[in-house]
């Protein structure tokens, strides 16, 4: 049974590990050793799309129509029904569809890492990669940061789609209280590319910190197929706390002191 | 051709409504030797329960600061300032925190930490065939496995949602610092919007999300298996189930709760 640091301690001897791989991870990435194996960067990168985009397009679909639904109701609650879009407006783009993005991300991708990487591990292949000359943080890592690079903004920007269209099914086709013109002069009035660019960097940051903490627990499994269940549930549990501290450190960097918002002066 | 493309479309779906369909029934069988005596399952129960609380405590605590300093903090406040009634974000802070963030950061925790070592444990004991040396010792694993897992973390999720309620209110309240306001009107309102209803709808939901994840995580767990990636795939899989499932529930029982209760739409 663990004891109640076990956690926290547990984050403080890896924190060191993790950074050092992640700056490894990073530097293969710049000096562009990584293009050495572009073709193995487009599998992964296939495997990312055909494998996790209707998944976290579903959960940003539900978390929307949670936006939905809470914004049309406190509208209510204020006596201005009509305005249920700033409340969705806000809600999708800048705070839930990054989180909603990020604990799929964390679910479905960065445990579907470790799994994968982990099994490689305890089964020696990683080692027979290094002994046949091949850089393993490379083929393995890099190729994945890259893919991870190349194909999740755009898969981001259509969760964020995923979200707007949730929110509108809820507010205009479920709850009905605004007409659909209504409802949409408000939320595009509510939101500009600004905001846009700055969840997109939100939703990367979470992206890439949750890809690269699964190619780190993968990496380092141990102790056989219990081992890597072991090194998948720990990896899960800091990412989901890492997810919610980059939103937070996210919504204060670009929105803390700027509400962006077409109100005063 | 075409039968090959219906194949690639209909089997994952097939495959997808098998699970579930097994969940439902693990669900059943799980509640039905939980009732039926005897009840052998009390030790296990209290160990499962400080597990999860050991485990998850210190992540939630983190995780729900976070949350409710950024999302409803920063971004309703700097709202409300602009219209002058930044004492409002208490009362805002009943359907933030209360009724949507606590609740589901709850569940993701829950989902992440507990769910995710229940999968990893019992999968473990599923690859070195120690479950089916239960079953040979004529223990039943439902009862004495599933069951105090399934109800320890009911009663954990339904506990940490008022820990993480607090917490949330308590990244509420660093938001209204860093705004420079005074904190009374923000529990004044806090307080006149707070109500019972909301309060028991919260524990109700997330006492259910306990459950949806513990059984996710049970069958994955128990159903683990091929080598050395099965108990890896096992968590992975898990985690996705319980992450939809929760939120889809959450959708429903929020939107059934806010439309049969529409004192809960009233601003006071």
């Amino acid at each position: 049974m663990p004891g109640w640091l076990a956690v926290p301690r547990d984050w403080l001897a890896s924190f060191g590990d993790i950074t050092k791989f992640c700056a490894r991870v990073f530097g293969e990435l710049f000096r562009g050793r990584v293009f050495v194996f572009f073709g193995e960067t487009l599998r992964q990168a296939g495997v990312l799309i055909v494998g996790s985009t209707i998944v976290i397009w579903s959960l940003c679909f539900i978390i929307g129509l949670q936006c939905g639904i809470e914004g049309a109701y406190l509208q209510r609650s204020v006596g201005a029904p009509a305005y249920a879009g700033v409340f969705s407006a806000w809600c999708d783009l800048r705070e839930l569809v990054p989180y909603a993005f990020g604990y799929m991300m964390a679910a479905k991708v960065g445990t579907g890492l470790v799994a994968e990487i982990g099994a490689m591990r305890i089964t020696d292949e990683i080692d027979a990669l290094e002994v046949m000359g091949i850089s393993s943080m490379t083929f393995l890592c890099a190729t994945r940061l890259l893919a991870a690079l190349m194909v999740l903004p755009f898969l981001y920007l259509g969760g964020v789609g995923a979200g707007f269209f949730a929110s509108y099914l809820a507010v205009v086709q479920q709850i009905g209280e605004v007409s659909s013109g209504g409802y949409f002069l408000i939320f595009w009035m509510f939101q500009n590319p600004p905001d846009l660019l700055y969840s997109l960097i939100k939703g990367m940051c979470m992206a890439v910190v949750i890809v690269l903490v699964g190619c780190y627990y993968g990496y380092t499994a141990s102790g056989g197929p219990v081992g890597v269940g072991t090194a998948t549930a720990k990896s899960m549990v800091f990412n989901t706390v890492a997810v919610h501290l980059i939103g937070m450190l996210g919504t204060q960097i670009f929105w803390g002191f700027n509400p962006n918002a077409p109100i005063g002066g | 051709m075409v039968r090959a493309v219906a194949d690639r479309a209909f089997l994952p779906t097939k495959n997808l409504l098998e699970q579930v369909g097994d969940m439902m029934i693990l669900t059943g069988k799980t509640i039905m030797s939980a009732l039926r005596p005897p009840y052998p399952y009390g030790g296990e129960f209290v160990i499962q329960f400080l597990f999860a609380l050991r485990l998850c405590w210190f992540p939630l605590l983190v995780s729900t600061v976070a949350f409710g300093y950024g999302a409803p903090g920063l971004q309703a406040g700097n709202f409300l300032i602009l219209f002058g009634s930044l004492d409002r974000l208490g009362g805002f802070f009943v359907l933030a925190s209360v009724r949507e963030f606590a609740p589901f950061v709850t569940a993701v925790i829950l989902a992440g930490v507990a769910g995710t070592a229940i999968t990893a444990d019992l999968g473990a004991r599923k690859i070195r065939e120690e479950l089916d040396a239960l079953q040979v010792l004529g223990v039943d694993p439902v009862k004495n496995l599933v069951v105090p897992r399934f109800l320890a973390l009911m009663i954990v999720t339904a506990l940490f949602n008022i820990y993480a309620l607090l917490f949330g209110i308590f990244g509420g309240v660093l938001a209204t610092l860093t705004f420079g306001a005074p904190l009374g009107p923000f529990f004044a309102t806090l307080l006149t919007n707070a109500s019972t209803v909301d309060l028991w709808g919260s524990v109700v939901k997330t006492t259910l999300f306990g459950a949806i994840i513990a059984i996710v995580g049970c069958y994955k767990g128990m159903t683990a298996s091929g080598g050395a990636e099965g108990v890896g795939r096992a968590v992975n899989q898990g985690v996705v189930i319980a992450f939809l499932g929760v939120f889809a529930f959450n959708y429903v029982f929020t939107q059934t709760l806010l439309a049969t209760h529409p004192e809960l739409s009233v601003l006071k």
